[in-house]
């Protein structure tokens, strides 16, 4: 008895229990409510919990303004928990007011309302019937996407309008690429990848609403147009190969010269008797004993018909010194030929400034010409005869000396320069001592200079008759065309040299006593005539010390007639 | 006298048909626009009025609307405007030309009063943005109406649509506002409602207007 009593009382109290746990169901969400074609809605609810109780749904709504509930009228077609508005429940612009009620046994819970316009709930479905096809524009291949609408959205009438995407990504890859259609229901994409294999989708979006689903991918593989692009490859080859070619022939051609002229040979030492080899040996003395020319100063004949200018001679042609000239003072003017159009003369051989010092001195208008020389006087008669003779010769020039084989004095002021022509070079006289050119100036005409033992510099650069240099000796021997006088003052044993300094312009010949003339006197001849020479002027104004000495070269003289070689004109 | 009878008449022709002519710039071929131009005119023109008045009521959404309070109507409710599609397919053309055109006109009053008084509230709430854009809309909805009763008869020579005159129609709105402006008196939550009803009634016409240009035009783009 007491067992059945404990039993019962178990089993009432599980009972009990049992009972107590049962609630009234939890309150159910809206979740959702969307519209495919703005035309019908379907709302969707989560159910809370049920409260262990079978528990009802339902649905009520009202419209805007209204008073009057209704429920949902279709809770299947849509699926479970959900309800579905059809057309002819379902308003545009009318906001309704949703609410879900969950009931069970022991009570029923309202979910929050919600307010709905259809016009903002509208998402299509996909587009459907998406095609792909490739087609060429001028021979370039490109893709052209087609679609429908979703089938329920009525678009043809105006109802609903759609705005379409795109998007297209290669096969394997992870990116894609969107592409915005608007309204339009195909779309060309271009400049995708040849050979390449494609996935294209579509979705679309009414005005106001959420976008659809994307549509299925439709695969697309694009053809190769790769032999369009090989033929550009294959030109660009050929055109580079031929190009390649033509530069390596030219290389070949004018390698030597194109090599000379991006590296242009450096200038390695030009030393005379300089013997690599002989440094290389190893030998000092013997590489600096090379150095030392065996033919400086050149004494030989042999390079003389090299040389550039000829010494004349002047003589005098009686005993009578000829003074050196002052380089103030007067001024012997060898007449010249009257054309001078040498426009490499110095400042020294300017026309005008030897004229100018000429000028004043010279007591003879016609004939410039004067010197307080011991030249003058009977001897300058003669030599007056001589200029006006030598006015008409246009030889007797001197030749001009290259400027390489000045050593001179670096004043290098004025320059004798003179030109001889190549009838007054006919005849060089060339000894140790001295050398002299004979020229046809007059075939008489012959101006020896004096060697000197220094080779002299003389730039000859117009026509100059004479050009004298004397070391030693103040001679000045002038043969003129006509006359054959000969201004000299003549030693046998020596000669006497006047040096001349320089020949400058207006015909005038500076002559220097060489032993009482300190090394400053510098006298300047230009010549009047033009000469197509253009040879720098040397001002040779150092001093002269020695007699028969080897000249030095700060002494202004240089004997290049042994170093340079005439110049034939 | 008859002189200067005939002068007035001269004058009055003249001035006649130079109004009937369009007048285009320096003597130019005018470009008589099409009625697809037309469309396309007026539904882009739609479109920026529904974009301004989502604008505006999205700025004044945050008050609290009368509607979900109680009973608020649009003073444009009792406008026959057709709620789906049957409906507005069942509406012949000119029906529904009249119906925007009734919509368009029923806004002219209630936007200027908008305006008005958005001006009195923004020295307190807000600046001068909400009033600009009022009176934007404004304009657009009389530019609006003006192409659409162009458009209307446009569509009238072509014969697509009837011959029944296409009146402009008088503000209905006015008569039939139970809007809280007509009692002078708007407050921010008034205007809330208002630009409701005005998001709402652009997107009808714009809607319409779409209706009209693809039952007119089908094409490509219907």
């Amino acid at each position: 008895m007491r067992n059945i009593l404990e039993w019962t009382c178990l089993l009432l109290l599980l009972a009990t229990l049992r009972a107590n746990s049962h609630s009234p169901p939890e309150k159910p969400t809206l979740t959702s409510c969307r519209s495919p074609e703005k035309e019908t809605f379907t709302c969707w609810w989560q159910p809370g919990s049920d409260g262990g109780l079978p528990t009802t749904y339902a649905l009520y709504y009202r419209k805007e303004n209204t008073d009057a509930v209704y429920e949902c009228p279709d809770y299947f077609t849509a699926g479970e928990n959900s309800c579905f508005f059809n057309k002819n429940d379902t308003s545009i612009w009318v906001n309704y007011n949703i609410t879900v009620v969950a009931t069970n046994r022991l009570g029923s819970t309202f979910s929050d309302p919600v307010d709905i316009d259809v016009v903002y709930i509208v998402q299509p479905n996909s587009p459907e019937n998406v095609s792909l096809t490739v087609m060429e524009d001028k021979g370039w291949p490109f893709l052209r996407v087609a679609w429908e609408p979703p089938p329920k959205a009525d678009t043809r009438s105006g109802w609903i309008t759609l705005v379409y995407e795109i998007r297209i990504r290669l096969e394997g890859e992870n990116e894609w690429v969107i592409h915005v259609a608007g309204q339009q229901k195909l779309f060309n994409i271009f400049s995708l990848r040849s050979g390449g294999s494609y996935l294209v989708q579509v979705r679309c979006k009414p005005d106001h609403g959420f976008w659809s689903e994307w549509s299925s991918a439709s695969h697309i593989r694009f053809p190769d147009y790769f032999h369009r692009e090989k033929s550009t490859w294959i030109v660009v080859t050929v055109f580079c190969a031929f190009m390649v070619l033509s530069v390596t022939w030219l290389l070949r051609m004018n390698g030597h010269s194109l090599k000379h002229y991006l590296l242009p040979p450096v200038p390695g030492p030009k030393i005379k008797g300089f013997n690599q080899q002989l440094l290389k040996n190893g030998k000092s003395e013997d590489v600096f004993s090379a150095l030392v020319m065996s033919d400086f100063p050149p004494m030989s004949s042999s390079n003389y018909e090299d040389l550039l200018v000829e010494y004349l001679e002047v003589y005098v042609p009686d005993e009578q010194e000829v003074k050196s000239k002052e380089l103030h003072g007067g001024c012997f003017k060898l007449e010249s030929s009257t054309s001078d159009s040498d426009s490499g003369r110095g400042s020294c051989d300017s026309h005008t400034l030897l004229m100018d010092k000429c000028g004043p001195s010279n007591g003879n208008g016609d004939h410039p010409m004067g010197t307080e020389d011991q030249v003058g006087g009977r001897d300058w008669d003669d030599g007056l005869d001589a200029k006006e003779d030598m006015s008409g010769l246009d030889v007797g020039r001197v030749k001009t000396w290259p400027s390489v084989f000045s050593p001179l004095p670096t004043s290098a002021s004025s320059l004798l320069n003179q030109q001889i022509s190549r009838e007054l070079t006919k005849h060089h006289c060339l000894s140790d001592s001295m050398f002299c050119t004979q020229g046809v100036l007059g075939p008489e005409f012959s101006l020896c200079s004096a060697q000197l033992a220094m080779p002299q510099l003389i730039e000859s650069r117009s026509d100059f008759n004479i050009h004298k240099l004397s070391a030693e000796k103040d001679r000045v021997q002038a043969v003129t065309e006509d006359t054959s006088a000969i201004l000299q003052t003549f030693v046998p044993q020596e000669r006497d040299y006047s040096k001349v300094r320089r020949v400058g312009s207006g015909n005038m010949l500076l002559l220097q006593r060489v032993s009482e003339r300190g090394p400053d006197a510098c006298e300047e001849k230009s010549n009047s005539a033009g000469t197509n020479v253009k040879t720098p002027s040397v001002c040779l104004h150092s001093a002269m010390q020695g007699q028969k000495d080897t000249v030095l070269a700060t002494s202004g003289y240089v004997d290049t007639a042994a170093m340079v070689p005439m110049p034939t004109y | 006298m008859t002189r200067g009878y005939f002068a007035v008449l001269t004058l009055l022709q003249l001035s006649l048909r130079v109004r009937s002519a369009p007048i285009c710039a320096f003597g130019a071929k005018c470009h008589v626009p099409t009625l697809a131009d037309v469309f396309e005119r007026v539904i882009q023109q739609s479109s920026r009025m529904h974009s301004i008045s989502s604008d505006l009521h999205a700025e004044f959404d945050s008050y609290p609307s009368r509607k979900q309070v109680g009973k608020w109507k649009c003073h444009t409710h009792d406008i026959l405007a057709p709620g789906d599609k049957k409906n507005a397919q069942s509406l012949g053309r000119e029906e529904l030309t009249q119906v925007i055109l009734r919509l368009l006109g029923a806004w002219r009053d209630p936007l200027l009063q908008l305006h008005q008084s958005m001006r009195q509230q923004q020295e307190e709430d807000q600046g001068p943005h909400s009033s600009n854009m009022a009176l934007e809309m404004s304009d657009v909805i009389q530019e609006l109406r003006a192409g659409v009763l162009k458009m209307a008869d446009k569509m009238k020579l072509l014969g697509v649509l009837s011959g029944n005159t296409v009146a402009p129609a008088p503000p209905e709105g006015a008569l039939h506002s139970s809007g809280s402006y007509k009692r002078g008196a708007a407050s921010p939550v008034d205007h809330n409602d208002l630009l409701h009803c005005l998001s709402r009634d652009s997107d009808k016409v714009k809607n319409y207007l779409r209706i009209l240009q693809c039952s007119t035009l089908p094409g490509l783009e219907c």
